[in-house]
């Protein structure tokens, strides 16, 4: 159970952490997650899953999962707030499993998969069904800004001592998406009610992993086994089953959905039930393992949950306020992003049309990003993927942070030399915004700040200077369309930037 | 004061310091056997080489010049302050112990102008220099016509009579165009060309009341670059030019000052025609007489006994075409360092060269920016808080948090400490990187900081640091 609930820990860490530490220690919790690992044909981590399951059960879901380990600490909530008679006699009961729809789920899911892998499907809706994604976009939006806003007020409280823990906290609020934090709510409140009355009903009814996981856990070489000897049928262990899959009157436990959780050895009296190999009767003092409830776990993701609408009133609170004060400061527009066709998204993910249809949409690239340029799509195709928005920050050249995380191969790690000749992009020139262009002013911001020094300033028809872009050279940083002026700049009245990136079907090499 | 020193430091250095100490004593007998004047200095110092004063050969006149020159402009005044920050009379017994010290130990050349001390310097030095034979020394002095007031043909030559007359002489040894780019070349014109001075300065020089003739250089280079077209043309043959010159200038002026143009350039120029250079502002306005501890440490490192200053000095003095190189002293500390630094000047080597250009570089890297959040700038049009900015990287500097060297221990600290300390002070969109270099700022800055500029090296420098991430 510690070990699950450091898991937990691990993921939330994963997503929150802003400053590279869990991603060079941690990044492969992700990459043994079930999902994720199928899509980056990871075969080392599936076969690590295979292997765990065929020997354990389906231990991935006790141990692994985030989204199973959320739902536990949930059902444990319940079980502590919930009635003295309850407590005493047990929450759950034996349920006949829901073939029909696991069946259902699991064929859509794979139907998905295979629908995005041979192309009939440009995105991969895959990610919608899957835990591990599921368990991120709900952090994403919940803990990780509310983590921001806390880890910048100690780095504050901390400065002003003298020690500084960060070189920079990203925006709370860069992470907020509508379409995302509805899905995230939604998801969530599913698999709270499912938690809530029916334990690990939702892993055992709609998660495609599970069912998937449950054909191997059927045969696996460790199980709990029930020494029909000594049970006097009490029907503890049933009651208390949060997978519902103890048919106390038949002595049967129905391995595809047992999570492996042994509650059910520690609440028999009788020490009847033993976790062992099959088929093997059972030593019988029970004493084998002794699982440890988890202690004094906040309910870290309700609690995020609510924080998160905090710290959206908070941060408009505060944009309303900044407008308020200093009269010396000229006003700031918000530039909107152009929306380009086809998007740009992160090098590394070598085409758009790999990109759609490995991507999960777990968010953790969006929340590793310390540029502050990945963002959920709210387009149909490639809801919740990530793209690149260079409104508040561009991709800098040293960074791979999105390459090193992604679990699921939809971005490629790419080494920090080779970032930079990978062409994601190309930069396109607005001349009627540019303000050198259009009105003459001395700017040249873009063709300064361009890394791959892809932009010149050259005299236009009207005889001012306007930036040209090298497409050969140009890498599609978005340098350029972060330091544009046009867009920011009270005084324009462009609202976006006279120089916008492009992204590229297939990227390519400079 | 010595045995102090030597207590602190290893006996293999103290060996080393007393072989050096003895070779200095007995060249020091040496000399004075010879005939050479030497002198105990009594300011503490125990390396003054008493050795005797560079010169350098002006090729027009066959003037033997002393590579230290004088510089009148900061003349002590009775209330023990230099009469270019003080409104109090000057100092003349001090000014006369000052340039008696200084021609013993051979410097003879003087730089003054009307302009000098509220008017005054000519007199002073006047006063000081009648005492001494004239032909032991060289007066400079401008024809400083800056006013619109004195650009009349009338005014400008009174100007002149004026300066002779102040300085207790019938003939002025170097005349300078004082200043000239100042104003542009409006200005050029109005004060030389329009009144005819210019010819009657040369005709001044046929006649012998000036024996060289050339100028001295701020501002606009089309002036300068004018002033040498003349000379190439053969309308009018410069003896000398005065620039500015010292290791920041060299290669940087534009950084100091964007009205300002490297000596590199002006050097070149000059030296490639032959024309001597005198040299102004070898220690930019004292600036360069103390560095950062890290810096003042690197130069002790390699000339333990050697003043912070004196770097300064050699760099200035070791180019060929150089004449002299001027010196505001106000204080006999000054005079006495310069004199030990100059007898004789030991020229830089290429590693010492290159040293201090490294060094420049450093320096201005380091430099705090002279903002006093007086917000005249603002607001900027693109939104950049331009006070915030700088108020930032100066507080870095001071708190020795800008990072330079990723092999500096405190590098991921003072990393994290500046751009977190930055995100902080001024929000993303109105940091540096915003800066277009539109220019509506620098007019405003009353202290003249080149404000787009200084955005532009602190962008930069955070840009680097951004993209070095690791130790």
């Amino acid at each position: 159970m510690a070990l699950a609930v450091l898991c937990l820990l691990g993921a939330v860490g994963l997503f929150a952490d802003f400053t590279g530490y869990a991603a060079a220690h941690w990044a492969w919790l992700a990459k043994i997650q079930a999902v994720p690992a199928l899509l980056a044909l990871n075969l080392g981590a599936l076969a690590l899953l295979l292997m765990l399951t065929l020997v354990f059960g389906r231990l991935y879901c006790s141990l692994i999962c985030p989204l199973g380990i959320l739902q536990d600490v949930l059902a444990w909530l319940r079980r502590v707030c919930g009635s003295k008679k309850k407590k005493r006699l047990g929450f759950y009961g034996y349920k006949a499993p829901l073939t029909a729809w696991r069946y259902g789920f699991l064929v859509l899911f794979a139907a998905l998969v295979a629908a995005s892998a041979l192309a009939f499907l440009p995105v991969s809706y895959a990610g919608m069904l899957d835990p591990y994604s599921s368990f991120g976009r709900m952090a994403g939006q919940s803990v990780v800004p509310l983590w921001r806003v806390c880890a910048d007020a100690l780095a504050q409280w901390q400065a002003g001592r003298g020690v500084y823990l960060f070189e920079a906290v990203p925006s709370p609020v860069v992470m907020l998406s509508l379409g995302v934090g509805a899905l995230a709510a939604l998801s969530f409140a599913v698999v709270l009610i499912f938690a809530v009355r029916t334990g690990r009903g939702y892993c055992n009814t709609v998660c495609p992993v599970g069912t998937l996981l449950g054909f191997l856990s059927r045969y696996s070489l460790l199980r709990p086994v029930i020494d029909t000897d000594k049970c006097n049928r009490c029907g503890s262990c049933g009651r208390r089953c949060k997978a519902a899959c103890i048919d106390t009157k038949k002595h049967e436990i129905d391995l595809s959905r047992c999570v492996v959780c042994l509650d059910c050895i520690n609440n028999c009296s009788q020490g009847a039930i033993s976790y062992g190999l099959r088929r093997m009767v059972p030593a019988g003092d029970g004493e084998a393992q002794r699982p440890v409830m988890a202690e004094g776990k906040p309910d870290t993701a309700r609690r995020a949950f609510l924080a998160g609408g905090a710290i959206v009133a908070g941060a408009a609170v505060a944009a309303a306020a900044d407008k308020l004060t200093d009269g010396g400061l000229a006003p700031l527009k918000d530039k909107k992003r152009r929306r380009t066709a086809p998007p740009a998204v992160p090098p590394g993910a070598v085409s758009l049309r790999r990109f759609r249809s490995h991507c999960t949409a777990c968010q953790l690239c969006v929340s590793r990003c310390p540029n502050e340029v990945l963002r959920p799509s709210l387009s149909p195709d490639g809801f919740m993927q990530p793209v690149m928005v260079f409104t508040s920050g561009f991709c800098r050249p040293e960074c791979t942070s999105c390459g090193e995380v992604c679990p699921t191969g939809a971005i490629m790690p790419v080494a920090v030399a080779e970032k930079s000749a990978v062409k994601i992009g190309t930069a396109c020139v607005d001349a009627s915004l540019c303000i050198s262009a259009a009105y003459g002013q001395s700017c040249g911001n873009c063709a300064r700040h361009c890394p791959a020094g892809a932009i010149v300033m050259v005299k236009g028809d009207n005889g001012n200077m306007r930036p040209a872009v090298d497409e050969a050279r140009c890498i599609g940083c978005g340098a350029c369309e972060y330091h544009c002026p046009s867009g920011t700049a009270g005084q324009l009245s462009a609202n976006t930037a006279a120089i916008y990136v492009k992204g590229i079907e297939n990227h390519q090499q400079v | 004061m010595i045995m102090e020193k030597q207590t602190h430091t290893t006996p293999d250095r103290g060996r080393r310091r007393f072989l050096r100490n003895l070779g200095i004593f007995s060249a020091a007998g040496a000399l004075v056997s010879c005939g050479v004047r030497t002198e105990a200095d009594g300011s503490g110092n125990d390396n003054g080489a008493p050795g005797s004063m560079t010169m350098r050969r002006n090729p027009s006149t066959g003037d033997e010049v002393s590579i230290l020159g004088y510089g009148c402009m900061r003349l002590p005044t009775v209330s023990g302050g230099s009469a270019r920050d003080r409104a109090d009379a000057i100092d003349q017994e001090m000014v006369n112990r000052l340039i008696d010290r200084a021609l013993e130990a051979g410097v003879n050349y003087f730089d003054t102008s009307p302009a000098y001390c509220k008017g005054k310097s000519e007199e002073a030095v006047g006063k000081a220099l009648s005492r001494h034979p004239r032909d032991s020394y060289f007066i400079a002095t401008k024809l400083s016509n800056f006013a619109e007031s004195t650009w009349s043909r009338s005014s400008s030559i009174e100007m002149f009579e004026n300066s002779l007359k102040y300085l207790k002489t019938d003939y002025i040894d170097y005349l300078l165009l004082h200043g000239i780019g100042m104003g542009g070349m409006e200005a050029f014109e109005g004060r030389y060309i329009t009144n005819g001075i210019l010819d009657y300065l040369v005709e001044q020089r046929d006649n012998g009341r000036i024996r060289n003739l050339g100028f001295s250089y701020h501002g606009d280079v089309a002036v300068f670059d004018r002033l040498l077209e003349m000379h190439d043309r053969g309308e009018v043959k410069w003896n000398f030019a005065q620039i500015q010159l010292n290791y920041l200038d060299w290669r940087h002026a534009k950084e100091i000052n964007p009205r300002n143009t490297d000596a590199e350039y002006l050097y070149g120029e000059l030296h490639r025609r032959g024309i001597p250079a005198v040299i102004m502002e070898p220690l930019l306005g004292g600036r360069l007489a103390s560095a950062s501890q890290p810096i003042a440490r690197k130069m002790k490192e390699r000339r333990p006994d050697d003043s912070v200053a004196s770097w300064a000095f050699r760099y200035a003095g070791t180019p060929e075409g150089v004449l002299t190189v001027l010196s505001g002293m106000t204080y006999m500390e000054h005079l006495e360092d310069n004199l030990r630094t100059c007898s004789p000047l030991e020229p830089l080597t290429a590693d010492e060269d290159a040293f201090l250009q490294r060094t420049a570089v450093e320096i201005l890297e380091n430099d705090t920016v002279p903002c006093t959040n007086c917000k005249y700038c603002m607001p900027c049009p693109y939104g950049v808080d331009i006070p915030a900015v700088f108020a930032h990287y100066n507080l870095c500097i001071n708190e020795d948090n800008l990072p330079r060297d990723t092999s500096d221990p405190r590098y991921a600290e003072a990393r994290r400490a500046y751009l977190y300390g930055y995100d902080k002070a001024v929000p993303r969109l109105r940091q540096a990187a915003r800066c277009v270099a539109c220019g509506a700022c620098v007019s405003h800055c009353p202290q003249g900081i080149a404000i787009p500029a200084v955005l532009r090296k602190i962008d930069k420098y955070t840009d680097n640091l951004k993209s070095t991430p690791k130790a």
